[in-house]
């Protein structure tokens, strides 16, 4: 626990609620929980949050007008921890972010607020040992904002996952899309909820989600629940949702090849869950995701 | 060199038995065709000797090297030897061709093959078989056409070099240059450790890729056994002949409309006529 690796020449890390220790860029600062970002060509920056058992933390990103950032975010949460977690993304700006979720039993709240043209691109890579709970909340605020989510979940021994993912349209001519993908084995348990809600007025804007959950097991429990709220005609809106088990024609195929069921199956999985590393193009990244997810074969 | 031998094999799917007592040998070196009208048991005797889990053998013994390929899971008798090349491939999504050939490649090897080791090898197949340069960063047939999937098998058996390959109406879906090329594919594997049984239903097939043995498997069972000359009867006169012999063929509305000549026709076509 609390191990941490710093890929990036940038990074910040906070523990349970202090700054332990960063080299930030010029122009992105650090001041009493919020970080903020006003620089001006684009930069990568990795942020370590690493809570102790029971710990709260709360933390703001303040992403300035026309400000452009990459942010790879490692989350180290202990037993009964939380993070609480708000985003603002100002006019103009674009954040494109990559998360990976490594803690035990914890609680994850966030917020995430779009402004005028603002743009978000968020992959979620929750592959975490033990029980979790994320509410990831994402409002347009702004006109023209946009915000692209990807969740790629795994859920195994008797682990109970739930996710809450929603896209609420405030403005006219947003467009949100979320594709929520799980894999549950052995007796783990996951719900997924995704929401997606145009406000009255909004006309002009599109509301996208898909939920696919792929069970491995006969004792796994999972649950992919699309709503969506629509106060407004002029919009787009489709949901997709289904829970199913892996083609068995998918696993033949590559066995034929001589892969063996175990590496066909995690071959399949990582075919499943990889669109969530295609957020940030970082060579890195996708050898930690493929290690991690080397624990659906075990 | 390796030696299949398939003796009284019986096959069901769901109750209904599909092979009915199938005898068949192939020693590396031979090129055996398999030929019969539609729906007499050709894809389910390839899919049975390659594990398919749908088939279920009731009856009989096949052995690889003497090693009882009933006992043995699919991917355990790939890396035995044994390929099949599909009539109809899967697409799977999220994996690129190139992860999938190495973790084939490397599934029947100790030690993993090196990077330069493998595009070196992967691109000298692409190039041979005059295939899409990308193809490597594509994901697994998605969105290939049909005469690309059919290449991607070939590509494949290029690369894992199996013993004893069964190939499923690899030529349907080719346009006449694909054929070409695939052909020349096979030939070139051509050799005392490879033996190989093709099910086409198209002479073309066998004129460029000579086979050394012919069968005709009809209500299950193999019919009719000897050479080249079968294929031009049957390019000739079709499967009426048989039935002159007293022998009951299954589906019989599919194989009154004959052959079509040349190599892009289609079972559609074949129905449809």
């Amino acid at each position: 626990m609390n191990n941490y690796t710093l890929s990036s020449q940038f990074y910040i890390v906070l523990y349970n609620g202090e700054c332990k220790e960063s080299h930030l860029p010029d122009r992105v600062c650090y001041h009493d929980g919020i970080i903020t970002f006003c620089n001006i060509s684009p930069v990568e920056v990795q942020i370590i949050y690493l809570l102790d058992k029971h710990q709260n933390m709360n933390v703001s990103l303040e992403i300035e007008k026309q400000t452009e950032v990459n942010i790879i975010e490692s989350r180290i949460l202990s037993l009964g921890s939380k993070l609480d977690r708000k985003i603002f993304i100002k006019e103009d700006a674009i954040v494109h972010l990559f998360g990976e979720n490594d803690s035990l039993d914890g609680e994850i709240v966030e917020d995430i607020h779009l402004l005028d043209n603002a743009l978000c691109q968020y992959g979620y890579a929750e592959l975490s040992d033990g029980n979790f709970k994320g509410v990831y909340h994402y409002y347009l605020d702004g006109e023209g904002s946009e915000a692209k989510v990807r969740m790629a979940i795994l859920s195994k021994q008797n682990e109970d996952k739930h996710y809450e993912v929603l896209i609420q349209h405030n403005k006219p001519h947003t467009y949100g899309q979320m594709d929520n993908y799980g894999v549950v084995k052995d007796e783990g348990k996951l719900v997924i909820d995704g929401i997606g809600t145009i406000t009255k007025g909004q006309s002009g804007s599109a509301s996208h989600q898909n939920n696919r959950i792929m069970v491995f097991d006969e004792k796994c429990k999972a649950s992919a629940n699309p709503f969506l709220y629509i106060d407004e005609y002029d919009v787009k809106a489709s949901h997709a949702a289904g829970v199913g088990k892996m083609d068995e024609e998918h696993l033949y195929y590559l066995q034929s090849r001589g892969l063996t069921k175990k590496q066909a199956m995690q071959l399949i999985t990582y075919g499943y869950l990889r669109p969530v590393i295609e957020v940030i193009d970082n060579d890195m990244l996708k050898e930690r995701f493929e290690k991690a997810l080397s624990k659906v074969g075990e | 060199m390796s030696t299949l031998i398939i003796k009284d094999l019986h096959v069901e799917v769901g109750d209904k038995e599909i092979l009915k007592g199938v005898n068949l040998t192939i020693n590396g070196g031979e090129v055996h065709a398999l030929m019969g009208p539609n729906g007499n048991g050709k894809s389910t005797l390839l899919s049975t000797i390659m594990g398919h889990p749908k088939y279920k053998v009731t009856q009989g013994t096949m052995t690889l090297d003497g090693q009882d390929l009933l006992t043995m899971e699919v991917d355990e008798r790939a890396r035995a030897g044994l390929f099949l090349g599909l009539q109809y491939p899967q697409e799977i999504p999220g994996i690129t061709n190139s992860d999938f050939l190495r973790a084939a490649m490397n599934s029947r090897r100790d030690s993993p093959i090196s990077l330069f080791q493998f595009i070196k090898a992967l691109d000298k197949n692409i190039d041979d078989l005059n295939m899409d340069e990308n193809l490597a960063h594509r994901y697994l047939n998605e969105g290939f056409s049909g005469g690309e999937k059919k290449r991607n098998e070939i590509l494949q058996m290029k690369l894992l070099e199996p013993s004893i390959a069964l190939l499923d109406e690899i030529d349907s879906g080719l346009d006449i240059d694909a054929l070409h090329v695939v052909s020349d594919a096979i030939n070139s594997m051509r050799n005392d450790d490879f033996g190989c049984i093709m099910v086409s239903h198209y002479e073309r097939m066998f004129e460029l890729v000579k086979p050394t043995h012919v069968h005709i498997l009809v209500s299950g069972k193999i019919v009719e056994n000897g050479g080249y000359e079968l294929v031009e009867k049957i390019d000739n006169e079709g499967y009426e002949w048989i039935k002159e012999k007293g022998i009951e063929i299954d589906n019989e509305e599919d194989f009154n409309h004959g052959i079509i000549l040349g190599t892009c026709g289609k079972k559609e076509q074949l129905n449809n006529e």
